[in-house]
């Protein structure tokens, strides 16, 4: 990975999007890396310490409320903004996302702007 | 030619002679027999169409027996009475007591035209008896019916009086309220529910109820023994039960994410191209991505649309209400529509009085339906302008009044009161629109509902629409105004 660029993970069980984001993410000068389930997410983020992930509400192996849930218990990654993505509109689950420390919630599709405007507000840029 | 014929019950042989000599001249058949029960089991036996019944039968001033004529056998004949001209009590007691007519004695002018006029009225009457009979039986029945059904029910009158309600309706609304306003009683308004107050005919509408369940009522008209209209209506629970409501709120969570999930990816990469990351595009690869832009737009549009309007049919509808000004809702809708406007060369005008008292509204909900609303008038409208328009009216505890008015296609008379049907599409043969699935003002309407407000509209054809929606205003507004 270059010096100086900020890590994104991006963890998502639909391949195609991981791969849109990542072009999207990477065209804006992010380092990228991708995880396709919760298990992998963590292993991910426990190996890469990114700068921000980008969370799937549901996934196999651990959708992404467990997986912030483990991420925010680990010392090397609990300090690490979480930014969840989900195609369902359910309160519920923007509160219970909130409650366990997202610092954002989209609603698939999303408005790309709107997106990278909050990435960039999380990473402080 | 049909021979009637006439029975006479009595004793007076004067009487008997002369009608049978003026009947027989007319053809018709004749018996004479005594004013008692072997008397009436003769007239009986003879088949006659009319009895004549001597009143010197019974004693001065008393009416003809008619219930025991009856009881005997004679149960269709009309009885007509003989009577002395001194017995004019006895002639209009038996009148009362329904003889059909009455012939004074001494019969010595032709009794003919008395008796024939005896037996058409006598006809009918029977007629008319019969059909009554009938409608009693009848409504006896549905009343009867109505009654055990589990389902509540009521009558009411054209005058919407409570006439009758069955035990599982008292269950609901309470009982005694008889006589009561049904509007009043059941829906607790002041004036008749639009429906009937429209509609005098049959009809079907749906009701949250007192004890909270949804029903979908459907009325219909009948006609009691007295002539009298009566609107029956039957109430069906619509409400979904628990589980189902879990059932149907998974399924559709499910539904919507996995149709949301690829409409999701198409956007990222047309995105991704339409942006250059993909490599350079040429004018037409531009073109062919602004469509699927445009077409998953839609699509988009559609599957959030029929997500709401199978969330508002179950009951699944939240809202997220806070203080808000009206200006702020429209800044929402200016922001979503101004360019689709703007392509389309119309005027959008937006006019809002500084001094607007604040609303109680779930923001995002209620520019949804503005932009609904002024969405269609853009969508309808060639030239011209659409004014959104909002203003004060001290009616009802203080509403705020938003209208949409377009100089566009307008809408059919006939339309007018269906636009705000669920899957209800104006069919125009000259007019070319993208199609619609006919859910947004069904949506609409039931959100300003949920505000505790109404949506309603104008239009004449050819000239343009109005649609007009009424908040409540935030409580303690009233006060500064």
């Amino acid at each position: 990975m270059e010096e100086g660029k900020k890590l994104i993970l991006v963890a998502d069980d639909d391949k195609d999007l991981v791969m849109a984001l990542s072009i999207r993410l990477r065209a804006a000068g992010y380092g990228v890396v991708g995880a396709h389930d919760g298990e992998e997410a963590y292993s991910v983020a426990q190996e890469n310490k990114p700068d921000l992930i980008i969370l799937d509400v549901r996934m196999p192996a651990g959708g992404g409320f467990s997986s912030i849930d483990r991420m925010k218990h680990s010392l090397t990654t609990r300090n690490i903004p979480v930014i969840f993505l989900t195609a369902f509109d359910d309160d519920d689950m923007r509160e219970e996302a909130v409650r366990l420390g997202a610092a954002g919630f989209f609603r698939k599709p999303f408005d790309d702007d709107d997106f990278m405007a909050a990435i960039s507000k999380v990473l402080g840029i | 030619m049909k021979v009637y014929k006439v029975a006479y019950l009595g004793s007076d042989s004067e009487a008997a002679l002369a009608f049978e000599f003026a009947l027989s001249k007319a053809g018709m058949r004749f018996v004479s027999a005594t004013g008692d029960q072997s008397g009436v089991k003769k007239a009986l036996e003879f088949n006659a169409d009319i009895v004549l019944w001597d009143l010197d039968n019974n004693p001065q001033g008393k009416p003809i027996p008619l219930e025991q004529i009856r009881k005997a056998g004679l149960v269709k004949q009309p009885v007509a009475v003989v009577v002395s001209p001194d017995n004019v009590d006895g002639a209009i007691q038996s009148l009362a007591a329904g003889a059909v007519d009455f012939i004074y004695k001494q019969v010595r002018d032709d009794p003919l035209p008395r008796i024939v006029a005896a037996l058409n009225v006598g006809q009918k009457q029977r007629r008319i008896d019969w059909c009554n009979r009938v409608i009693e039986d009848t409504n006896k029945q549905l009343h009867g019916i109505l009654s055990t059904l589990k389902d509540p029910a009521y009558g009411v009158s054209p005058e919407y009086q409570i006439l009758y309600m069955n035990r599982a309706a008292e269950e609901i609304f309470g009982e005694g309220l008889r006589g009561g306003a049904c509007f009043h009683m059941f829906y607790d308004r002041t004036e008749p529910c639009e429906i009937c107050d429209k509609s005098k005919g049959p009809a079907r509408w749906r009701a949250v109820l007192k004890n909270g369940k949804s029903y979908r009522f459907i009325s219909a008209l009948i006609r009691n023994e007295k002539g009298e209209v009566e609107k029956i209506a039957v109430g069906t629970d619509v409400t979904p039960d628990e589980e189902v409501r879990k059932i149907h709120k998974t399924f559709i969570s499910n539904v919507s994410h996995d149709l949301r999930t690829p409409l999701a990816a198409i956007d990222q990469y047309v995105n991704i191209m339409m942006d250059g990351l993909a490599g350079e595009l040429t004018d037409e690869q531009r073109q062919c991505l602004d469509v699927i832009k445009r077409s998953s737009f839609r699509l988009g549009n559609i599957v959030e649309n029929l997500i709401d309007a199978s969330n508002i049919l179950s009951g699944h509808f939240k809202l997220k209400t806070q203080v808000a000004t009206v200006q702020e809702i429209l800044d929402i809708v200016l922001d979503r529509l101004q360019s689709q406007a703007v392509d389309k060369g119309i005027t959008l005008q937006v006019q809002v009085p500084d001094d607007l008292p604040l609303v109680y509204a779930d923001k995002a909900r209620m520019a949804q339906v503005i932009a609904n609303i002024a969405g269609n008038s853009i969508k309808f409208t060639e030239q011209g302008m659409i004014q959104i328009r909002a203003g004060f009216m001290p009616r009802d505890g203080g509403r705020v009044i938003i209208s949409v008015e377009d100089t566009g296609i307008g809408i059919p008379k006939e339309d007018l009161g269906k636009i705000f049907e669920l899957f209800y599409r104006v069919e125009n043969d000259n007019v070319y629109v993208e199609e619609g699935a006919g859910l947004g003002l069904a949506i609409s309407r039931e959100i300003a509902r949920a505000h505790g407000g109404t949506l309603w509209t104008e239009s004449l054809e050819g000239m343009g629409s109005a649609f007009h929606i009424a908040l409540p205003i935030h409580e303690g507004q009233q006060a500064t105004r």
